[in-house]
């Protein structure tokens, strides 16, 4: 590949290492010069908690159950997502209610802290009643706060995702 | 007055530069290896004895957490072998964006893998650098199905769904830059002395003692062999692209980064070929409900980013879920030759030879 004699002049002469500090010096002078300009940054370094990041539209966060127009329940009792959940967090009770003709989840449980957020429980749903949506912070400090209802749990399964100092959906 | 005595000392299983919970156990003389030993089960979850209790349908998601950095090649396996089994005939275009994804897929991989290894042996710029174009892919798979590292990406029978809009310009400008960053690479690492001391001689592995050992992947190609299940046994859309296999002959480490950077070259090539020649059509294949399977049993390998992936699944009659489903782990295989590239070595070379087998835990242990 290399003569010898390029090779001596490579030991004598450190290229490699003026190659890298040239690499170096020119993302180094970049965000120099960028840096509070107002410029457009070129950088990847995410401010996250101080500046709201982007999600993509398909983002898997938490299950949410939906809602339609009159504010009733689109869940149907089909026990489909029940079914497919991997590691089976769901669990539905099937009631009535009354003046609605299509069975009503008298309960609907979520035990967050074992989901994998595989969309899988979504996916089978032929109804449109639940999505996973743009929730990613879901840390909380007691095991309790993971168990989801659509009432008298700790979290409600219908809250959105909230509009926080700190996330944005992409999706509204 | 004075006595010699070998030492027998435990390297990790907390040590940042086994990648996760590797122990190795290693005999010394002064600082030359006698005896090395890697113990591995700290990660085991038990991943196949699982997947038998879940329908095939559900399984899927437990490939994502065996090799976590490459999970998406894990989710074309699983797929892939699960359609041989039940012979389901996959739509034209999900095989070329289940061929797209994986490339990128191996490209991320690599990505870790170059980063840490440098960064295990000195290098520390490359690590950035690596970083930065791993997160762009990471969120390329974010746009295609919601999830960065354990993707669930695929379903038996195609795709859940279609590119989503947009997609397409996200991969097109990360290729159009993507060549200049491995250039940059380059320049920090392949001409770099440093680099050179550490890596050229060290951890040999030739052909014969891998083929035997089972090696494959990346250390296999760089002792010179070709084998690439991708050309061997052309799996997804592979068989339509015009690609190169990466081989080396010098079967040490330097060898082996070369090969590596030489596939994320080839890899960057199966993607425009993908982009350009993406056909029209559906991207789901007509399934029955429920999917039960006959006697049966396939064996299905890939050429994951670390080597031969297989996926073996027996099927009973009737049986929604496989009798029994076992993993061919490149990296636990992989693992194996840790002890040959080691012994009569130094000390310092395991370090280089842990990171050039490209190891990841959750695969050696599942
Ligand atoms: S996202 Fe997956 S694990 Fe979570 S509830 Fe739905 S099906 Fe179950
Ligand atoms: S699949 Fe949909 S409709 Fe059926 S039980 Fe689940 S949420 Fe309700």
């Amino acid at each position: 590949m290399a003569s010898p004699r390029y090779s001596l002049l490579r030991t004598l002469i450190p290229f490699d290492i003026y190659g890298g500090m040239k690499l170096t010096g020119k993302y180094f002078g970049k965000v120099l010069r960028q840096a509070n300009r107002g410029l457009k940054r070129t950088h990847v370094v995410v401010e996250y908690p101080e500046v709201p990041t982007t999600l993509m539209p398909r983002f898997r966060g938490r299950l949410q159950m939906i809602k339609d127009e009159q504010g009733e329940v689109k869940c149907v009792c089909c026990m489909a997502c029940e079914k497919i959940c991997p590691t089976q967090v769901i669990t539905i009770e099937k009631g009535k209610k009354e003046g609605r003709k299509t069975p009503f989840p008298i309960r609907y449980d979520f035990e967050m802290e074992r989901c994998i957020f595989c969309e899988f429980c979504v996916e089978s749903c032929g109804f449109d009643s639940i999505i996973l949506n743009h929730q990613f912070e879901l840390a909380t400090y007691n095991r309790e706060d993971f168990s989801h209802a659509m009432e008298g749990g700790f979290q409600n399964m219908f809250d959105p995702t909230p509009v926080s100092h700190y996330s944005v959906s992409s999706e509204d | 007055m004075f006595k010699t005595e070998e030492m027998e000392i435990n390297l990790g299983p907390q040590h940042p530069s086994t990648h996760g919970v590797l122990r190795v156990k290693l005999h010394l003389d002064g600082e030359t290896i006698t005896r090395c030993t890697p113990m591995i089960g700290y990660l085991h979850r038990g991943v196949e004895k699982i997947c038998e209790n879940k329908t095939f349908f559900q399984g899927q998601v437990w490939t994502d957490r065996t090799d976590y950095v490459a999970s998406v090649s894990n989710n074309l396996g699983w797929a892939e072998g699960v359609e041989k089994l039940f012979g389901i005939t996959v739509p034209r275009r999900a095989h070329y964006i289940r061929t797209m994804l994986t490339e990128l897929n191996r490209i991320t991989s690599h990505l870790l893998w170059l980063g840490t290894h440098a960064l295990d042996i000195g290098a520390m710029t490359v690590f950035l650098y690596a970083f930065r174009e791993r997160e762009e892919i990471l969120s390329i798979f974010e746009a295609f199905c919601g999830a960065r590292l354990t993707t669930t990406a695929f379903r038996i029978g195609g795709l859940r769904e279609d590119l989503p809009p947009g997609l397409e310009k996200l991969v097109r400008a990360f290729q159009a830059r993507f060549l200049d960053c491995i250039d940059e690479y380059e320049t920090l690492l392949t001409e770099n002395r440093i680099w050179k001391k550490r890596t050229i001689g060290v951890a040999l592995l030739n052909a014969e003692d891998a083929i035997a050992l089972g090696v494959t992947g990346p250390v296999l190609r760089a002792a010179g062999s070709n084998y690439d299940i991708r050309k061997a046994f052309p799996y997804a859309s592979y068989a339509e692209m015009d690609f190169e296999v990466a081989t080396q002959t010098a079967a040490d480490t330097y060898a082996r980064y070369l090969v590596r950077l030489e596939e994320m070259r080839q890899a960057h090539r199966i993607i425009n070929q993908c982009l350009d020649g993406l056909p029209e059509g559906p991207v789901m294949a007509k399934l029955p409900k429920v999917l039960k399977s006959e006697v049966n049993e396939v064996y299905h390998a890939i050429e994951a980013p670390k080597g031969e992936l297989g996926y073996y699944f027996v099927g009973e009659k009737g049986g929604q879920n496989p009798y029994r489903m076992h993993i061919r782990a490149p990296s636990f295989i992989n693992l194996q030759a840790l002890s040959k590239m080691v012994v009569g070595r130094l000390l310092a070379d395991v370090i280089a030879a842990i990171g050039t087998l490209d190891v990841v835990l959750g695969e050696v242990d599942r």
